[in-house]
Formats: C-alpha cells, structure tokens, sequence
C-alpha cells in the first residue's frame, strides 16, 4: 500500500500546483487581462461570475488538495514505518506549513466567493482579494525542495516561490482563456471580446514566460552544476522534459499570437475561432503535463548532490543505441529460479533470466507499436493504384495492434502468476499492488484498442468516441512521466527513466497531434494526424531498442 | 466526458508505484574511511543533503538471510547527519537500510552494504 500512497503524493503535487494556477493564475487574470473596473469593454455578469468562480474555487480545491497532502502522508508514513508517526509528526515543518496554507487558502477562497464576487467590477476589491491571496502565495515557500537545503535557503525558497507565481499567471491565464472561448462559444458574451482579451493575454503571457526563466534559470543553476549533471541524473532529465514541455505549449502560443496578429490586420476572424481554440486546447494539455512533471521533478534528489551515481553522456546515448530486437524469451523456470537471489539484499545475485525476460517484453511491444505506427503513417499517404485501394481503406484500422498488445502484455507482464505461473489469477490480482496495475495497464491498452476501432467505423455516429483516444494517451504520457522504476541502484534507475521519459514526451505529442487532428481542419489537421503517429512510431523504436541494466 | 476522466483518475492512480523516488540521498558515510571491526559495538555516521526528521525515521541492520534489526540512532554534529549505533558484528557481509524522512517532506528508503573484516 506504500507505493500507491506515495504515487498519490506525486499525483496530488500536481494536483495541488493545478489548484494553485487557477486561484493564482485567475486573480492575475482579474488585476491585469480582464480589468473588470474598466467599463468601456462592457463584461457581463456571466462573464465576471464565471471567472470569478473559477478563482474560488481553485482556492478550495487546493485547501482540499493541501490538506489531503497532509492525510497521505500520515498513510505512507503509517505504512513505511509501521507505526502513527503523531506525535513527532506534529512538529514538522511539512505539517505545520501544510496545515497553515490550508487555512489560509480556505479563507482566501471565502472572502473571493462572498465577498469579490458581489463586487466583482469594483478595484479596490480585486485588490484586497490578491492581498487576502499573498500569504497563501508566500506560505509556499516550506512546502518545496529548498525548504530543506543548507545553503542559499532564503534566496531558493523566494526564487522557487517567484517561479511559481510567473507558472501560475501563465497557466492560471490559460485556463481563463478556455473559459473566455466556451462563453462565445455558447454565445454568452459579445463576440470582440474574445479577439480583444487574446490579445491583451498575448501580451501578458509572454511578460509571464519571461518571469517563468528568470527564476527559473538560478535554481536549476544551484541543483545542477555540471553538463552530466543536466544529462546524467533523473533530475536534469526531467527538468530536460519540462523544457521540451515549455517549447511545445510556447510552439503554440506562437501560433495563436500570429493568428491574433493577422486578425489585427485583415479582421477575419476565421483562424481566430476555427484553430485558435484548438491551440489552446492542446496547449492546456501540455501545461498541465508540465506542472505534473514539475511535481515529480520535486521528489529527485538534486544533481548536485549524487555525483558519484551520475551517468554520462555516453551512457545515456547508449540506451537509444539501435540493436538487434530480442525476439526469444528466457524459459519461465528460469526467471522464476532466479527471483530469490535478485531480490536479496545481502549477497544479491543479478538475474539475467529476469534482465532478458523485460527486454524481450520491452522489445516486443516496440515491434508492436513500430509496425503498427507505420501502417498508420501510411494511411496518409493516397493509394497509388486502383488494386491498392482496399488495403489503403483497411489500414485505417492500424489500431488494431492495441488490441494484440493487450493480449501480449496480459500474459507476459507478471510471469509468476495465472495464466503461466501457479498464483491464481484472482489471487494474484487482488494481493499484489504491482500486478494489480499491470493487469489495469493491460486492460487500458485492450480499450483502448477496441474503443478506437469503434471509433473509425462508419457506422459509429458518436462523436465524442475519437476523444478516447488522445485523452487516454495523454494520461498515458502522464504515467510514464510521473512514474519510475523501483529496485534498482539510483543510475541504473535513471538510464531507464530516460527511456521512459522520452516516451513521455512522444505520448503527450501522439495525444495532443490527435487531439488536433480531430478538431481542425485541412491542411492542419493532416499534419497534426502525421506527427502524432510519428511520435508513436518514435516510442516503438525506443522500446525496440531497450536495454534493462543487469540487476 | 467527466465520468471518462474520472476513470482516467483513478486508473492513474492504481497503475504506479514508486516507493524508491526520493529527495534525501546519502552525501557520505563514514564507513567508506572506518570500516567497522569485529565483534565490537561501533558507531557508524551518514551524512544526508537535506536535513533529517529523527523521530520519523528509522536505520535497520540486515544481516545474512536479510533478517532486520532496528538500530538506536541520534543527531551528528553537523545538520543533516544520523549517528547510528551498530552491536558487535562477526565478520561477514552487512547492509544498512534506512528509511527517513527528510525536513521538505520526502521519505526514502535506501540501502548501504558493508563487509566486517576479520
Ligand atoms: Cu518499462
């Protein structure tokens, strides 16, 4: 029960930063985009309500959010030391800040639902609602990495809480941003407003971002002090993710700053609400990835201070290396005769059987996943000759390989229980943690298969079936960011952390590619469908290429 | 769509477990410069990167078998260090395996081998 406890506290880190971009992120919204106290643009009470509601009740949600932190870890903590860790826990600076930002986020969110929300046009109130929001802003501070440090405490702790500010006043925006779109949408505002509050937000993100790297550039400075550092250990790689992360979702706040740019200068409002929103879309997507990888990226140790378990550059590259697939399997008896002394903790015996059996796996899938993403590359392209048709029509279904992968992976993942070991299938599912997510994963990537062939049917009139897909694939990605390997030594953790990140990152792209091509139109929707199965075909190669270390 | 992530949420949540994945790591021991002599009762230091929460955390001795003993541990001198009583040890081959609590929140459990020389 430890694990999924302490994948909860992950979780709910990136929940909570989620919390604290809406209430955060809205307020700013309020002070500097929206500027209600500004007659002359003529906001609507639907309008100030709605972004009104947004901010309290991110407040709430990350009172709740912050106060569950506290509960999980009295759970984990309970679990791991196998005893109520009250009354020492009492005194900690985690429960005691934890408790304090509780209250005072909840008393934020109140005065913002009773109070601003009655005077939603009026300055003066807007601005006590961010004086009533600072200290929840500022109490932050002992709740992150450099709570903890020796060194530049003060200086980390405000750049870390200056960073989160600029994060939350671009996101937080972001997320209004949607809201703004579905009011037109639904026609409840006047229809310049959105054009108008795009362009103000341009204007403010990009101030935001710049804040975002100034803070952020420091701390990265103080916890990673050497190239290797940045390559070599699993916090330069995810900090690596969220740069890549903040490229993505900056490509397509690019691309909505032109289209707002070529309205200024044409006045047709078509890119603006035929794309634009869809931009967004993706973009909130990304962000949200982001803040999710940014919580875990709380949870490594510093490169600073592993230098001894740091790898090089060398070895990282050496994980991507082509090579051959492993296309047979070790014999079940031999991985099973081989667990005890791979799991002992004095006089361990690495078990190849066991190191063979997960690339064969790994590679398999990657042979899946390869196959698959190319049939579906081609599906792009038209058939060259009548007598091809058929088979360009049929491809469409590539999807299908889910469908076999689930059932690979259904007898492949746990090798010592039904339907090749001797542990019962119940059993085993309900007993084991480990096992228990890997029939849930199985099952997902069986759905998911069959969920998306529903999909591309001709028959299938439902429109929000294609959906499934990338939602469930950007929770995908999220996993594979949020998630890493338990046992191992701390670098043979992270050369396969880097794998697995990579494959993050190319998830989030296959979902976010999806995502668009469902909802744009031609020319862009082809290129958006390209590159997302692109970036799957990119995941199969790297697990077709996987190479667990010896242990 | 909200009944979907709501599954998604909870899927997510089943589908991991990282018990490992921690901010307190080991910057050194004193193992590495005093090896432990036989059969005397030995004081063994390690020093952390983050500063330690001693009543929630605990240091076990593992011996031959990977039988547990929990072991008395105190504050060093400097911040973020742990001084761990070991008992009288036969020569032979040894791990301490910790789980603590660090000062911004994060619990890890790691291991450190060790051999007692004759
Ligand atoms: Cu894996």
């Amino acid at each position: 029960m430890a694990g999924i406890a302490d994948f909860l506290d992950s979780l709910i880190g990136g929940l909570d930063l989620i919390c604290f971009c809406l209430m955060v992120g809205s307020l700013f919204w309020g002070l500097f985009v929206l500027r209600p106290w500004e007659r002359q643009h003529g906001y609507n009470a639907v309008h100030l309500d709605t972004t009104i509601t947004l901010l309290y009740k991110g407040g709430f949600y990350l009172a709740g959010a912050q106060l569950f932190k506290i509960v999980l870890k009295v759970w984990l903590m309970t679990a791991v030391l196998e005893r109520w860790p009250f009354p020492e826990f009492a005194s900690t600076t985690q429960f005691i800040g934890g408790a304090i930002r509780t209250v005072l986020a909840l008393a934020a969110a109140f005065y913002c639902q009773h109070i601003l929300r009655a005077h939603a046009e009026s300055k003066a109130h807007w601005i006590a609602a961010s004086l009533v929001t600072l200290p929840v802003i500022i109490s932050g501070a002992w709740l992150v990495h450099a709570a903890g440090r020796f060194d530049n405490r003060v200086m980390l702790m405000s750049l870390t809480v200056a960073h989160q500010l600029a994060a939350a006043a671009w996101i937080g925006g972001v997320f209004q941003l949607v809201n703004v779109w579905l009011l037109r949408y639904r026609g409840q505002i006047q229809a310049d407003l959105w054009p108008f509050l795009l362009k103000r937000f341009s204007i403010f993100g990009m101030a935001s971002v710049s804040l975002l790297l100034i803070s952020g550039a420091p701390i990265a400075l103080q916890y990673i002090t050497t190239w290797n550092g940045l390559v070599g250990t699993g916090y330069g790689n995810l900090l690596m993710v969220k740069i890549a992360l903040l490229s993505l979702a900056l490509g397509l706040a690019w691309l909505n700053r032109n289209a707002v740019l070529a309205y200024g200068i044409s006045g047709d409002p078509s890119h603006l609400n035929r794309s634009v929103p869809y931009y967004i879309e993706a973009e909130t997507f990304i962000l949200i990835t982001l803040l999710f990888t940014a919580a875990s990226l709380a949870s490594q140790p510093p490169a600073i201070d592993i230098p001894s378990l740091t790898a090089n550059w060398q070895e990282v590259l050496g994980t991507f290396k082509p090579a051959i697939p492993r296309t047979t399997s070790p014999t079940h008896t031999a991985l099973i005769a081989g667990e005890a002394g791979r799991v002992a903790i004095i006089g361990q015996v690495p078990s190849i059987a066991a190191t063979e059996w997960s690339n064969y796996n790994h590679n398999i899938a990657g042979i899946f996943l390869t196959v698959m993403s190319f049939f579906a590359m081609l599906s792009y392209l038209k058939s060259p000759a009548p007598f091809l048709d058929r088979f360009f029509e049929s491809i469409k279904f590539w999807p299908f390989g889910f469908v076999l992968l689930g059932i690979f992976l259904f007898f492949r993942s746990d090798a010592e229980t039904w339907p090749l070991g001797p542990i019962g299938f119940w059993e085993s599912t309900f007993n084991n943690g480990e096992v228990l997510q890997h029939r849930i994963a199985t099952l997902l990537v069986f759905v998911l298969g069959v969920i998306e062939i529903r999909a591309r049917m001709q028959s299938n009139q439902n429109p929000r079936l294609p959906l499934v897909f990338p939602v469930l694939a950007a929770f995908g990605g999220l996993m594979l960011l949020t998630h890493s390997h338990v046992g191992f030594q701390a670098k043979s953790a992270f050369l396969i952390q880097v794998g697995h990140t990579a494959m993050g990152v190319f998830a989030l792209i296959l979902a976010t590619g999806r995502w668009l091509e469902l909802k744009l139109d031609k020319p862009g929707k082809d290129i958006a469908g390209f590159v997302s199965v692109a970036a799957l075909f990119q995941m199969g190669l790297i697990l077709m290429f996987y190479r667990e270390p010896l242990y | 769509m909200k009944a979907l992530l709501k599954l998604c949420l909870m899927v997510l949540a089943l589908c991991q477990a990282n018990p490992a994945a921690a901010h307190a790591v080991v910057t050194d021991y004193s193992l590495k410069m005093q090896p432990i002599r036989a059969n005397r009762p030995d004081k063994v230091v390690i020093t952390f990167n983050s500063r330690i929460e001693l009543g929630l955390s605990q240091v076990f001795l593992v011996r031959k078998g990977d039988t547990h003993e929990l072991l008395k541990i105190g504050n060093g001198e400097k911040q973020g260090q742990l001084i761990v009583e070991v008992p009288a040890l036969e020569p032979g081959d040894y791990a301490i395996k910790f789980k603590v609590f660090a000062a911004d929140g994060h619990l890890t459990e790691d291991v450190i081998h060790f051999s007692v020389a004759q």
